[in-house]
């Protein structure tokens, strides 16, 4: 009785924040000023009610539908998300300085592990990219803004509580409760997921779940708007548009499948169901199916639109157009479909038979074909052109130059001989961490300094920028290439501890992740005192883009908004 | 006259999408001929599927590619 009477006082509780929260949301908002999202092309300007001013302070973050504000909120959020990751992987690192697990129990290595992987993939490297997209996709393409502006809220806002399920372990296992943070290594192969008991691991995977819908919303949406709100026509499309397009479409196709095998996992862990049981289940092999039907994708969703924004940063700062524009558009395309037909090859180590084994060879060596033919575009494009190596040309030059590597390391692992040597050692690491790390951060690094006065209109710090660039190159790469070595002699990943023949590698890696770590650490520095205390922007171009006829439209959308800026302030005016 | 899609300018464009093109089909002769393996329908059918299908979607998309781009 004392039970059913608690939970009657909870439920009404509960019912009379809800109603708080309802009035609240009502009182701050006029719901019906914005754009209705189902109203389709012709009646959206009959009905629209704009504000005069945003409203101010946490509010306007709170109840933004603006491309831009939105395109903001993903960024801080990918940047707190790519601090907790480096984070983690720097006490790895620490722990892997000696052959003993003396900093931290194994089992805290493996949660880091887990974690570092599932956040730099999903909740740093795809909400980064919708960063960039969100505020500029609609300034390139000539759109007001995003066709759906509330469904684009509602994806970013499902992510803040998406991390925290994913995160929640370690703070409950740190507060004494006996949960232990999930240990299933971010790609959750069956039977250790299924039979890990702690409950962090639930809610890991529903919060994986939530970011996978958010995902999702904002896939739709970009394709929606790309197709739609389009002032231009498709050959005049910017490179970094056609890759967000592509990569929208690979999200349509992939992510539905992750969230349908999380359901199935939820299931099998929780009620009784046996799709990945050893005996009378689809087996373990099933979840690997299915996990990397989305997970070869991902690799693609994560890489194509730092390419676009490489293919749109570099020529500008070569003098000259992207060479062979639509040979980038064709192999961005041809990437879309062939990266659908490759996932086996994550699996030639598990004893599927070897005819299907060589069919995902054949179609993994293909690929290559598009990807190659990107980088010689870049460098045919800086050929004899009029380089200026400023921050945002450095960092693509250096997404070309670590793509190359990480690329490369790929076409062996493609092969199926090769790949049985090295499958499962710290060759496969060292290769996807030129490839995330090395190229995908970095294109991203090239973005943020690109666009950083349209971002603050303010300048960044050049020197900063440099040391930023140099220390991130020098340290991705004598972390990544000990890694490399690392697995050519055999070294296994996933390991708290090793043997003492590889201490000396270990010990380099852990050194270039330091060197890496206090690169980001300048840049963090740079852009939040750059962003409060930087010069002003004082000109619309302040890359000289329009000498070589190179600015797209977003510079001329910020040149239009400083001018607008001026004329309301009135105070050059006045001086006169 | 150049033909209006088939002309030189497109088809050179279009050789990124032609060589994984020839290697998948490479390949899939090479498989379909050459097998060490005792025969069994069910697995080659599969297996030769596993690249046919990419090798026809690619092969429509470079086919949509050069008519609307």
């Amino acid at each position: 009785m004392a039970a059913l009477s608690t939970d009657l006082a909870l439920t009404i509780l509960m019912g009379g924040f809800l109603l708080v929260v309802l009035f609240y949301v009502l009182r701050v908002e006029d719901w019906r000023s914005y754009t209705p999202a189902g109203g389709g092309v012709g009646q959206v300007e009959e009905r629209r009610v704009e504000y005069e001013e945003k409203p101010g302070g946490l509010i306007r973050w709170l109840t933004t539908v603006d491309h831009k504000d939105i395109g903001m909120l993903y960024g801080v959020y990918g940047l707190v998300a790519f601090l907790w990751g480096g984070f983690g992987v720097l006490l790895m690192r620490t722990e892997l300085l000696t052959p003993e697990a003396d900093f931290m129990q194994a089992q805290m290595y493996n949660a880091l592990l887990t974690t570092h992987g599932l956040t730099m993939l999903l909740l740093f490297g795809t909400p980064m990219i919708a960063a960039f997209a969100n505020y500029f996709i609609p300034l390139l393409i000539g759109a007001d803004d995003m066709a759906f502006p509330r469904i684009n809220a509602i994806a970013f806002w499902l992510l803040p509580p998406a991390a925290i399920l994913v995160w929640i372990g370690f703070p409950l296992a740190l507060l004494g409760t006996g949960i232990q943070a999930p240990q299933t290594s971010w790609t959750m192969y069956t039977p250790l997921s299924v039979e890990q008991p702690t409950p962090a691991t639930d809610l890991m995977i529903l919060g994986l779940h939530l970011s996978g819908i958010s995902t999702t919303m904002g896939a739709i949406n970009f394709i929606a708007t790309i197709f739609t709100e389009r002032d231009i026509d498709w050959p005049e499309l910017d490179l970094f548009s056609w890759t967000m397009l592509t990569q929208s479409g690979l999200i349509l196709f992939a992510f539905p499948l992750l969230g349908s095998a999380f359901v199935m996992l939820l299931l099998d862990r929780n009620f009784g169901t046996t799709f990945f049981a050893v005996d009378g289940g689809g087996g373990p092999i099933l979840w690997q199916h299915l996990f990397w039907f989305f997970g070869h994708p991902e690799v693609y969703i994560l890489v194509l639109p730092p390419m676009g924004l490489v293919s749109l940063i570099l020529p500008r700062f070569s003098g000259r157009k992207l060479f062979g524009y639509k040979f980038v558009v064709y192999s961005t395309l041809a990437i879309g479909v062939l990266s659908f037909g490759v996932w086996a090859h994550h699996m030639f180590a598990t004893g599927i038979d070897p005819r299907i084994r060589l069919s995902f060879m054949a179609v993994s060596l293909a690929i290559a074909i598009p990807s190659a033919v990107k980088v010689f575009n870049w460098i045919t494009t800086m050929w004899n052109g009029n380089i200026r190596l400023n921050a945002p040309m450095l960092f693509s030059i250096g997404f070309v130059q670590n793509f190359i590597i990480g690329g490369v390391t790929g076409v062996f692992l493609a092969a199926i001989p090769v790949d049985l040597v090295l499958h499962d050692t710290y060759y496969v690491v060292g290769h996807f961490h030129f490839i995330v790390m090395g190229a995908i951060a970095v294109a991203v690094f090239s973005a943020v300094y690109y666009w950083f006065p349209i971002y603050a209109g303010r300048m960044y710090q050049t020197r900063l920028a440099h040391w930023h660039f140099w220390l991130t190159m020098i340290g991705s790469n004598v972390t990544f290439f000990a890694l490399m070595l690392l697995g050519y002699g055999g070294m296994p990943r996933r390991y708290a501890t090793y043997l003492p023949q590889f201490t000396s590698l270990h010990q380099i890696a852990t050194f270039g992740a330091f060197v890496l770590a206090l690169g980001q650490l300048i840049f963090v520095w740079n852009i939040v005192q750059s962003w409060i205390e930087g010069p002003v922007v004082e000109d619309g171009d302040p890359w000289g883009l329009e000498a070589d006829g190179m600015r797209s439209p977003e510079w001329a959308w910020f040149e239009k908004k400083r001018e607008t800026a001026l004329a309301d302030g009135g105070e050059e005016g006045g001086e006169e | 006259m150049p033909h209006p899609v088939w002309n030189r300018e497109t088809l050179l464009d279009l050789t990124v999408n032609v060589v994984p093109l020839v290697i998948l089909a490479f390949f899939f002769f090479l498989f379909l001929f050459f097998s060490p393996w005792a025969p069994n329908t069910f697995i080659e059918t599969i297996s030769l599927g596993l690249i046919l299908v990419p090798f026809v979607l690619l092969g429509l998309l470079t086919w949509v590619a050069a008519h609307y781009l």
